[in-house]
């Protein structure tokens, strides 16, 4: 526990915020997209809970051009 | 005065020769259908005009496009027209018009003209990949004459459309022969018959038959005969073309079809012939034979 | 320059409506910022697995501001340059393969004006992530542990800046002669791949490689000083995107379209 409590969070904060923010843009672009490159629901996953990568492997393989 | 003048033109594709040496013009105003079976080069033929593909040998030469782009005297519109589907319709068509040279103002009004014109002014501001497919084409059609070419080409416009789509399609390139010239691919002789004057029919890579569509029927249409017993169709039939023996004799089912040279002589012939031996006759129609079968005859060749 | 602007124009808008705007600059400031971090916590980050075995003594050497500063721009050379790879390998190959190319450039559209309004939005959303990215973790570095003089970092930016732009430059020239995107990034990575390897070890040889542009800026950002090949590559990088930049050009326009 000492880990976590020895992270200065205002410095890890903004990462969180932009790994947060990915998520966010990523599922709203997938709910307006007409269609994705596969189910939708898979990509959702892909998003959420593959940490880090999820939104970009969406954003570069997910959208149909 | 003519727009495009196309002069021994050939495409080969590894070693097939798609094009066998086309030679033609097009005129300023005209409407003209380029007829042909899947696979008779059409496509290809358009691909070439619109500078997509290049000729092995051969030159297209534009009135004017020596000295100028000949991209602005022409509009194309491919067989399956893609668009960016992220654009809204409007967005797209005053992006095609400023590429034409268009400035923005009159690039707006004009796109705001054809969405009128074509008839897609509702959809106007909505993402290009929620159109239907007539939409589309409608849209397409509008992208092409954005800078009023002087020649449009259209790559079967309403094959891939539902009956409902094929007829607005039709009726706005009625109203656009008034603006340019028109050049459009089909394999349906009635979508030529329906909007054009003039057809250029192309089989296997070459030009087999070209003119008016009025020319053409003179030319080729031969009076036809057809008659059918009680019984007996056939018997009689061969004892009345010892008759005629210029002409032409098919059974067809039930019934036999004469092609006659004289269409007067024929019947006056036949008829005195049937009264006399008091014969059966149920049926005794005199028609002329269709384009279609003309065409038909020069494919099966 | 009116038709030009219209091109370029198209094509901030495209990358505005599909979000490369926000999740560009956002990837690369993950993958940056990523590195001083876990440079910084590495000591915890062990413990937190678990530690150490007994008795083992593995001295940690606290890295120093510029290996940090360094570390991030290595990451630039490998995921940054894959994402450069993945976002660009489409962007005239695929309109080409999907057919819009056809519509397009039928229209009276100097080919020259829609290569470079395509390479120009790329280079400008590509170095914008990388500044802001890089920027951000020259300020981390700062934060965590020491500042790095930011003449120093502009120094380092610049010069594997330009190793990212002949990457740029030569995904737009595979996709001026190949319709599948896909076989444009595979190309186009294998030759960034094998350009990188032979002059990491034939760097005797290959002295004014473009490749090593980013070895000299990592190596500078650590401490030492530019070597004298310096120049010579980035002239030699400058020839290559310039010629690069026309070939495409003068491939695009002989290409058949459809």
């Amino acid at each position: 526990m000492e880990f976590i409590e020895s992270i200065n969070w205002a410095i890890l904060a903004p990462i969180v915020i932009i790994q947060l923010i990915l998520m966010a843009v990523a599922i709203i672009d997938l709910v307006k997209i007409e269609k994705a490159n596969g189910p939708k629901w898979v990509w959702a996953l892909v998003i959420i809970f593959i940490n880090l990568l999820g939104p970009i492997i969406y954003f570069i393989f997910g959208r149909r051009s | 005065m003519p727009v495009v003048s196309i002069t021994n033109l050939k495409k080969r594709f590894q070693d097939q020769e798609v094009i066998k040496g086309l030679d033609f013009q097009l005129s300023e105003g005209k409407c003209i259908a380029l007829l042909g079976a899947n696979g008779a080069g059409k496509t290809t033929t358009l691909k070439m005009l619109a500078g997509l593909m290049k000729p092995d040998s051969g030159s297209i030469v534009f009135e004017g496009g020596e000295k100028a782009d000949f991209r602005r005297l022409i509009g194309y519109l491919p067989q399956f027209p893609v668009f960016y589907e992220w654009m809204t319709g409007k967005e797209f068509l005053e992006y095609a018009g400023r590429l034409a040279g268009l400035p923005k103002a009159t690039a707006r009004n004009r796109a705001e003209e054809l969405f009128e014109l074509t008839g897609i002014s509702d959809a106007k501001n909505r993402r290009i990949g929620k159109y239907s497919g007539g939409m589309k084409q409608r849209l397409g059609i509008a992208q092409a004459i954005i800078h009023r070419p002087k020649l449009v080409m259209l790559d079967e416009p309403v094959s891939a459309l539902d009956p409902f789509g094929r007829r607005e399609v039709l009726e706005l390139m009625d109203k656009l022969k008034k603006e340019t010239a028109i050049l459009f691919s089909t394999h349906i002789l009635n979508d030529a018959e329906e909007i054009c004057d003039e057809i250029l029919f192309l089989h296997n890579g070459e030009l087999v038959e070209s003119g008016t569509l009025a020319g053409l029927r003179t030319k080729h249409q031969q009076a036809k005969i057809d008659l059918a017993f009680k019984e007996n169709t056939l018997q009689y039939a061969e004892e009345l073309s010892l008759l005629q023996p210029f002409s032409s004799m098919k059974l067809d089912g039930e019934y036999a079809s004469f092609l006659v040279e004289d269409i007067e002589y024929a019947r006056e012939l036949f008829l005195t012939e049937i009264m006399k031996r008091n014969l059966p006759l149920v049926k005794f129609e005199i028609s002329r034979t269709r384009l279609e079968d003309v065409f038909m005859k020069v494919v099966q060749k | 320059m009116n038709q030009w602007m219209t091109l370029f124009k198209k094509e901030m808008l495209e990358m505005s409506r599909n979000f490369k705007w926000i999740w560009v600059p956002l990837t690369f400031i993950m993958i940056a910022v990523k590195e001083p971090l876990t440079l910084y916590y590495m000591p915890q980050i062990i413990d937190s697995l678990g530690g150490l075995p007994e008795g083992a003594v593995i001295e940690l050497p606290v890295p120093s501001a510029g290996e940090a500063l360094a570390a991030s721009l290595s990451q630039f050379n490998t995921f940054g340059v894959l994402i450069i790879v993945l976002i660009t390998m489409g962007t005239i190959a695929g309109e080409r393969k999907s057919g819009v190319a056809g519509l397009i450039l039928v229209k009276p559209v100097s080919y020259a004006w829609f290569v470079t309004a395509k390479w120009a939005s790329s280079m400008i959303l590509i170095w914008f992530s990388y500044f802001l990215s890089y920027f951000l973790s020259w300020y981390y570095v700062g934060v965590l542990f020491k500042f790095i003089s930011f003449t120093d970092f502009l120094q380092s930016f610049f010069v594997n800046g330009i190793w990212l732009t002949l990457i740029i430059t030569v995904v737009i020239l595979f996709n001026t002669f190949m319709k599948s995107p896909g076989a444009v990034g595979f190309i186009s990575i294998g030759i960034i791949v094998i350009l990188s390897l032979l002059s990491s070890s034939l760097p005797h040889l290959l002295e004014w490689s473009p490749a090593l542009l980013s070895a000299y800026a990592n190596a500078f950002i650590m401490g030492s000083n530019f070597p004298d090949e310096l120049l010579p590559s980035i002239i030699v990088s400058v020839f290559m995107i310039t010629l690069s930049l026309l070939a495409s050009i003068a491939i695009f326009k002989r290409r058949e379209l459809a």
